[in-house]
């Protein structure tokens, strides 16, 4: 599957006019000509292609080879080399395996911790809305999540650097740094993922407690508050663990518009840079661990089911 | 050099418009400074630097961006005056220049160091050169160094021709073996002939040039080597580089990344990783401390380089962004000192210019411009390509784009006054004798009724229509304004299309797309009609605008080439004597204008914010900044009061420094003038 996307992508990168080293001044021929030479652009292209294609997934490495990318290890009496994408062509030096490794961290510290405070914020208003269902509370927290979805963060991000940074110089206006640095984007970013679980939570909410084994819990005599967390809730979060997988994915892997908002050295932000560079190593780099990621947490959500519902088996 | 404002594909409108049209509201012109002004804690500078550098290798990068970063870390036998950017001493204490001006001669100082405390010799920059040309490295700066002898012939993997015990010699002729070949006289000899290193390429050039065949047949061929190029190391502090032709501006040239030097021996020992922050050695005024991608580069002062003393910033930090919202937010709030050129939205250039004592908007050293494509009918009209040009209002342009002033030449103005001077003489008499003025030339800033005469004249009548024009018989359909998607781009094109539309009754389709699409097709010449272009000066000399125009696979993008022009333009590179020089020049100028290839726009303004107490940095023509110039003055009294007359007031820090470091060249002048000429140079050739 993440062969199919890399090949697809390789496929889609070759197809896209301009090269990575193209600028507004025209190359000599003989320099060009150095340039696809150095780097392999010579070789017709199926040859380009299975080169990409054993260095993405294994090969045996030459007698010769030394390499610091991808992973190593010995069969037999070879060598053989996995998952090496190679050096990135816009970044001369910087392979795309630590390129990949030293900018995740950024997405995900801040991805994460936007989940948590959406799951916190998000859960507790639906939970509070599906409970006091048609009060102010249930009006007042939907209202904000309504308002959460359509305020789109490209918006909200700069509202709040006016605010707290410029207006009342609480916090720095951007980059990378301390906690404080932290606060705007993990907020912006948290704000349209808050309103979603919110949502969720409550109608989630809403749908169980008028089931069949909650007045079954009901009536046995159970108080409401085990009712609620011990019953309810778990059948009631399951639209919002299935939504945490591909949520959690698109945070881990950066949110371009925060991370450019706020200068945050995240993933997304150099996905697209390396698009828009035609750096192909590295877009490829980066789809084939995306598409590995999304595959995996969205496993994790499957099997997960099972442990909440006790409806789901698998055989 | 690559025009870094286009490259905000990702510059959302939106935000920027947002962002700034609220702070806006509450920033009140009343206040004296834009946002926080308070000096930071530490010694240091925090600049925006623009994209994220693509290598710290000086080498591979040819962006203006990645300069600014280079000019920190490593320097060059000569730098650039800080306001001017004329060639001031650097590693290189002092220099001289052979008659014919072919040829360069650097004395190096015994006390330029590496940061690892290795000395600097000339061996280093010669290793320096001879890695820059070499093919496996595909430097995409190497044409910069082409006049550099048998350096082009190197890079492209050309070779010599050998007979025996001679070699061919370029313009027919053999070389003469008897001669010693030690380099000194190999350099001086007569230029040897250089053909294609494949097999492909020696015959096309065979089939083309019976005569070279004939005397090439049963020769062997020697590929043209590293150490063949024109660049040796005389001793230990003496370098010497043979041009094929002088190129008055070499010397400015030599402050570019490219010729900046790189240490022999680590480069040798890391391969291409020696640029990593665990082995890099730089040979600059600050050396690399913390360097953390898309994030923050920081560099420290170097206690080994030469000019330590005079080095007044402890560190600088170089934070790489390049959304123009977030940097002005992060300059409003005071966790930047400056910024890089074209970085003031237009949106909000009017609140921003209130702040005199920060807007800086000089002109820059380069030109703003749309191509046409000359092949493709309609536009192979030349009265057609001149209607166009002289149906845009040009002030309206500058008055709409704010950073702007209008141009109807070639050649920037306000950068080269001596050269401009040349320029008016040229012109008016060229003029003259073509029965037409140089003010009827400086009337084409706008000229709706004459445009519409020669349209008209070219066979595409435009008449009359209600309160406007049309011009039916134009073929709109075969021509577009073809742009790389950028709001800035796109304001320019629709003022285009509305001038056009309003004066001839012409309306053009725009077309834009993304960058890296956009280029290709604009290089190929691919695009018809019109095209949006800039061009950044590589270096100080008018030259570097008219190159664009020189030989046959030009730069130019619009399909066009005279051998006129170039018979001009080498003839000029020939003249020693700048006034003459200039001259031609500017006959070569008045050739290309008047070809309409191009329709010059504007010469475009440095804008870019500096905090009153940043001194020493100044928006010069190419926005370089020698780093170890700049200070932070604490003292609010001193602080730039006006940024308008920031490159007339002196600075008696500044003034001093330079005064000091040309002190050595001009010592050295003196005592050449007083001693036979050029002794230096007959020493070597004796």
């Amino acid at each position: 599957m993440a062969l199919l996307v890399v090949t697809v992508t390789w496929g889609l990168i070759r197809i896209a006019p301009g090269t990575f080293y193209d600028s507004e001044k025209k190359l000599p021929p003989a320099i060009e000509a150095n340039i696809k030479k150095k780097y392999g652009l010579d070789k017709p292209w199926y040859t380009q292609y299975f080169i990409m294609l054993g260095n993405v997934t294994c090969r045996t490495m030459a007698e010769d080879e030394t390499t610091i990318n991808g992973l190593q290890f010995n069969v037999g009496s070879s060598r053989v080399k996995c998952f090496d994408f190679g050096d990135s062509l816009k970044y001369e030096g910087q392979s795309v395996n630590e390129i990949i490794r030293r900018h995740l961290p950024y997405s995900a510290i801040i991805g994460i911790i936007a989940y948590l405070l959406a799951l916190v914020v998000g859960g507790a208003a639906g939970l509070l809305a599906a409970l006091r269902q048609n009060s102010i509370y249930d009006y007042g927290s939907m209202a904000l999540a309504m308002l959460g979805l359509s305020v789109p963060n490209f918006v909200l991000g700069p509202i709040l650097v006016l605010v707290f940074a410029l207006g009342l110089y609480l916090v720095p206006a951007a980059r990378w740094g301390g906690v404080l640095n932290l606060i705007l984007p993990v907020v912006t970013l948290s704000a349209i993922y808050a309103a979603y679980i919110a949502r969720l939570t409550r109608a989630g909410m809403l749908e169980v407690m008028r089931s069949d084994y909650i007045r079954t819990a009901r009536a046995k005599g159970l108080n409401e508050t085990t009712v609620l967390l011990k019953h309810a809730l778990r059948g009631g979060i399951i639209p919002v663990v299935s939504f945490t997988g591909p949520a959690l994915a698109a945070l881990l892997a950066g949110t371009v518009v925060v991370e450019r908002i706020f200068s945050i050295p995240g993933l997304g932000n150099i996905f697209i840079q390396s698009v828009l560079n035609r750096d192909e190593p590295l877009t490829l780099g980066i789809v084939a661990f995306l598409s590995v990621l999304v595959m995996l947490l969205n496993l994790i959500v499957d099997i997960s089911y099972g442990f909440l519902d006790p409806r789901i088996r698998y055989e | 050099m690559k025009d870094q404002v286009i490259r905000h594909s990702l510059s959302m409108a939106v935000i920027g418009t947002l962002v700034w049209s609220m702070t806006g509201c509450m920033t009140s012109a009343s206040s004296r400074y834009f946002g926080t002004t308070t000096p930071p804690s530490e010694n240091m500078l925090r600049y925006v630097s623009g994209g994220e550098p693509e290598s710290l290798d000086p080498a591979v990068s040819n962006s203006q961006p990645d300069a600014r970063i280079y000019m920190s870390m490593y320097d060059a036998l000569i730098e650039y005056e800080p306001k001017t950017m004329e060639a001031i001493p650097s590693v290189a204490k002092s220099w001289e220049i052979g008659e014919e001006g072919t040829e360069y001669i650097f004395h190096l100082r015994d006390n330029a160091k590496f940061s690892n405390g290795s000395r600097i010799t000339a061996h280093d920059f010669v290793f320096t050169m001879r890695r820059g040309f070499s093919p496996e490295l595909a430097s995409r700066n190497a044409s910069l160094g082409y006049y550099i002898k048998y350096s082009e012939a190197y890079n492209a993997g050309r070779m010599f021709v050998k007979c025996g015990d001679k070699f061919l010699l370029k313009g027919g002729g053999t070389s003469d073996p008897a001669q010693p070949v030690d380099v000194h006289s190999f350099l001086d000899a007569p230029e040897r002939l250089t053909v294609a290193g494949d097999e492909a390429g020696r015959a096309k050039a065979f089939e083309a040039d019976k005569k070279m065949k004939d005397a090439a047949a049963g020769c062997e061929f020697v590929p043209v080597k590293a150490e063949d190029i024109g660049v040796q190391a005389i001793d230990d502090h003496t370098v010497r580089i043979k041009l094929y032709q002088p190129a008055p501006y070499f010397l400015g040239l030599l402050g570019h990344q490219f010729f900046r030097i790189v240490s022999k021996d680590v480069v040798e020992k890391f391969g291409t990783r020696w640029s990593r922050p665990e082995n890099i050695v730089t040979s600059g005024s600050f050396k690399l401390l913390e360097h953390r991608p898309y994030d923050r580069l920081v560099v420290v002062k170097d206690p080994n380089n030469w000019d330590a003393a005079n080095v007044h910033l402890d560190r600088i930090e170089f934070y790489p962004l390049d959304e123009q919202a977030t940097m002005l937010n992060l300059y409003k709030s005071g966790a930047l000192d400056a910024t890089y050129n074209h970085t003031v939205p237009s949106s909000w250039n009017e609140t921003i210019r209130q702040y005199k004592s920060e807007y800086q908007l000089h002109a820059e050293n380069a030109s703003e411009f749309y191509v046409i494509s000359v092949k493709k009918p309609p536009m192979d009209k030349i009265k057609v390509r001149q209607a166009f040009s002289l149906a845009i209002d040009r002030a309206s342009l500058a008055l709409f784009k704010k950073t702007y002033k209008p141009l109807v030449y070639i050649i920037p103005f306000g950068i080269y006054p001596k050269y401009e001077e040349a320029r008016e003489k040229v012109w008016d008499e060229e003029l003259k004798k073509q029965g037409s003025s140089l003010a009827e030339w400086k009337a084409r800033e706008f000229d709706a009724e004459k445009a519409r005469k020669l349209m008209t004249e070219a066979g595409y009548p435009v008449q009359k229509s209600g309160s406007g024009w049309s011009c039916p018989t134009f073929p709109v359909e075969n021509v577009s304004i073809t742009y790389n998607t950028n709001d800035n781009n796109k304001a320019t094109a629709e003022f285009m299309q509305a001038q056009w539309r309003q004066n001839l009754g012409i309306t053009i389709p725009l077309k834009n797309m993304e960058f890296k699409t956009f280029l290709p097709m604009l290089n190929k010449v691919e695009y018809s009609g019109f095209g949006r272009r800039g061009w950044i000066g590589d270096y100080m000399d008018p030259f570097t605008f008219l190159y664009l125009y020189y030989s046959e696979g030009n730069e130019s993008a619009t399909g066009w080439w005279d051998p006129k022009v170039d018979a001009v333009l080498d003839e000029a590179n020939k003249t020693v004597d700048e006034q003459k020089r200039y001259e031609m020049l500017a006959k070569a100028e008045l050739m290309v204008a008047q070809a309409e290839l191009t329709i010059p726009l504007a010469v475009p303004g440095t804008s870019f914010m500096k905090k009153p107490y940043v001194k020493g940095l100044y928006p010069n023509p190419g926005v370089l900044h020698p780093w170890k110039f700049v200070y932070i003055e604490r003292d609010p009294a001193k602080w730039d009061q006006d940024a308008n007359e920031i490159m007339k007031i002196s600075d008696p820090q500044v003034d001093r420094e330079v005064k000091n470091l040309m002190a050595t060249q001009e010592e050295f002048k003196a005592k050449q003038s007083a001693q036979a000429p050029a002794k230096t140079l007959e020493s070597i050739h004796n």
